[in-house]
């Protein structure tokens, strides 16, 4: 069995800067491509196959991480024009966790009232979908992924069921790191909307992280993870020693003025903790609100919430989105299944 | 044909007044100080508070004299959003020319984003202090208190001055504004777009400007609306705000007998983007914009014939050495 410090053989190609790297690793294939957002016709290309969705001010179509696993034929990715396709396009409805702008109301008032001097025009309709591009897009099989392998509820009871933050949290070399944006939106400068997926290859297991965050000024702030995990061993407890990717997805959301008076709370409880250790994220200024527009500082704000805040579709001050809660998934990656004849041998072999 | 030769005439007697101190009946100190400073600025280098001060205060008297809707000759250099990116800006000088050289028009959104909008903001405003002639400033979304503590400005006056008077004294230029400019009667220029509530261009000399941007009202349409695919006017999805389509853009031009509306307010990927016939176009001239997005930027420079020619410009490379490598460092993220 490999220990950390063992390091297995590996091919990165690609030197920093390319616009395509890959790693070849444990009988992996894994890319990423990272270029500029996409162009005009792009764009309406884009548009078209999205069945007219007003596409992000910042599509980054032409980017991807993928996953190749050769003895499974398991094949993954996660691309701009896949998490887009999971946007709500039409009028939203339950679950889907639409939201208005803060000042919508006053501003529909002030066109609205009797004796308004700026009085509401006639308004044809505009097409509705979800300006949030809110995605619960964990990555998808590509076509030519084997369709024999499939997510299946992960059992609670298995330890090997669960991403391994202990593990993941040691300092072993990182072999390979990709970080790319599939899009971004700033909301028409009420707030923003990011995706970006991280990847890192260790020598015992590759780990990704795609995480999706959504600020509405004054009024919501929600995120989506999708974690990714693979050890290159196989399942200890497992007797057929097959080898399998753990999926985990979460989202949380909280409104705005929650996490603002929670992180702004937790800088006083901060400056009195006598061990001077950090027990909740908070504001290290209170008087500055620019770390409400950072992904991480977001995310563990909603995370340490608690869940009948945060991850509840009932709790009151929601949106009753249905993207809250946690699911784990694992794929078993069976090799792939040999038809005809050699089927017999092999399982007699 | 009188009237527009005689603006040309008067074009050519205010150049060597903006050039030669003392001549225009400014003291030649302190004409000397202002040139002082635009250099200082060229290289990046903030001034001190007291000067940001006076600076401000200066700007104020010119800008407080402009109407709502500014009166701009042709030739002129048209420009969108700059967001900050201070050394995209000087790459933009470059290949238009430097200000007083050549005429400016700026359509707004001066600040945030971007790593530098002290710096932009306050080059911007010394060329307005020393040449007011020469280039024109109107006002962005982004020129807003409420704005600029979100996303960033804010932040960058308390980093760099330890307190938020810088802040506070260029949140009281951007009250001072304009709103909207018209080059030879022709051309229409504004942040973002029309506003149901202005048909005609002389019904936006009634706003009063002097004030934080509203969340509503004309002034608020003309600084955030955008066109859209649509007929007629549509009320955005977000729940504020207007979309406009090509009908109303034709029926403006036309009710106001101009030729175009140059907007700014949205990333084009080419640098700009003309719609409904030619009949609007948007500048956007923040190249790799928020330096990650790979675009490219574009002035608009318009001849004394009003012909159009658009110059595409990338990133500077210069900036590189301030700003977050392409490829961030691998992170132990969980």
């Amino acid at each position: 069995m490999a220990t950390t410090s063992q390091i297995p053989p590996h091919t990165v190609n690609g030197s920093p800067g390319d616009p395509t790297t890959s790693i070849e690793i444990q009988g992996w294939v894994i890319t990423s491509t990272s270029l500029p957002i996409s162009n005009a016709p792009e764009i309406d290309e884009m548009q078209e196959m999205l069945h007219g969705l007003p596409i992000p001010e910042m599509p980054f179509g032409n980017n991807s991480i993928a996953l190749k696993h050769d003895a499974s034929g398991w094949e993954y990715s996660f691309n701009a024009l896949g998490a887009l396709s999971e946007v709500k396009l039409g009028k939203l409805g339950d679950g889907d966790g639409g939201v208005k702008v803060g000042y919508a109301k006053e501003w529909m008032q002030s066109r609205l009232e009797p004796n308004s001097d700026t009085p509401m025009p006639e308004t044809s309709p505009t097409k509705e979908y979800d300006w949030t591009y809110t995605t619960t897009y964990p990555g998808r099989e590509t076509k030519s992924s084997s369709p024999h392998l499939k997510w299946t509820p992960a059992d609670p009871e298995n330890p090997s069921h669960c991403i391994p933050l202990a593990q993941l949290s040691k300092r072993d070399p990182i072999l390979y790191y990709a970080e790319i944006m599939l899009y971004e939106d700033e909301l028409h400068d009420n707030g923003s909307s990011r995706l970006v997926i991280r990847l890192r290859v260790m020598p015992t297991c590759l780990f990704i992280l795609s995480r999706l965050t959504v600020r509405v000024d004054g009024v919501v702030f929600r995120t989506f993870d999708t974690r990714i995990y693979h050890s290159f061993q196989p399942d200890p407890h497992s007797t057929s020693g097959t080898l399998h990717v753990v999926k985990e997805c979460s989202g949380w959301e909280a409104p705005y003025d929650v996490v603002k008076r929670v992180s702004e709370l937790a800088y006083f409880l901060w400056r009195t903790d006598s061990r001077g250790h950090t027990l909740f994220q908070h504001l290290p200024n209170p008087n500055d609100l620019t770390p409400l527009t950072d992904a991480n500082f977001i995310a563990q704000v909603l995370t340490q919430l608690p869940k009948s805040v945060s991850q509840n579709p009932r709790a009151k001050s929601g949106t009753g989105w249905r993207g809250l809660g946690t699911r784990v998934e694992v794929c078993h990656l069976n090799p792939k299944p040999v038809v005809d004849g050699p089927q017999v041998a092999v399982d007699g072999a | 044909m009188e009237a527009r030769a005689r603006v040309v005439m008067r074009r050519q007697l205010a150049q060597p007044a903006t050039t030669v101190p003392g001549q225009d009946g400014l003291p030649a100190l302190l004409l000397l100080d202002q040139s002082a400073q635009i250099e200082q600025l060229k290289r990046c280098e903030p001034l001190s508070e007291l000067q940001v001060k006076e600076l401000c205060l200066k700007a104020r008297e010119i800008l407080i004299e402009e109407g709502n809707v500014q009166y701009v000759d042709s030739p002129v250099t048209i420009c969108g959003d700059i967001h900050g990116q201070f050394f995209d800006l000087v790459e933009l000088f470059k290949v238009g020319g430097w200000c007083p050289e050549t005429n400016y028009l700026f359509m707004g959104d001066f600040v945030d984003r971007g790593f530098y909008s002290i710096e932009t903001f306050l080059l911007l405003l010394a060329f307005k202090v020393r040449y007011p002639d020469r280039i024109t400033l109107i006002r962005g979304n982004h020129e807003s208190r409420q704005i600029t503590q979100v996303y960033g400005f804010y932040d960058e006056c308390q980093r760099k001055y330890g307190s938020a008077n810088v802040w506070r004294y260029c949140c009281e230029v951007f009250d001072y504004l304009a709103l909207a400019a018209i080059v030879d009667g022709r051309v229409f220029c504004v942040h973002g777009g029309l506003s149901p509530n202005v048909h005609a261009i002389d019904q936006i000399r009634a706003i009063d400007r002097k004030q934080e941007v509203p969340h509503d009202g004309p002034m608020c349409d003309l600084l955030w609306s955008d066109p859209d695919d649509i007929q007629g006017w549509g009320l955005s999805p977000r729940g504020a705000g207007f979309l406009f389509g090509g009908d109303v853009v034709k029926g403006f031009n036309h009710a106001n007998d101009i030729d175009l509306i140059a907007r700014a307010h949205q990333l084009a990927m080419e640098g700009f983007k003309l719609m409904f016939d030619q009949m609007i176009v948007t500048v956007w001239s923040a190249p790799n914009y928020c330096y990650r997005c790979g675009n490219v930027a574009s002035i608009l420079e318009l001849d004394e014939n009003l012909r159009q020619e658009y110059k595409v410009f990338n990133a500077a490379q210069q900036d590189a050495r301030s700003i977050p490598v392409k490829r961030p460092p691998p992170e132990y993220f969980l």
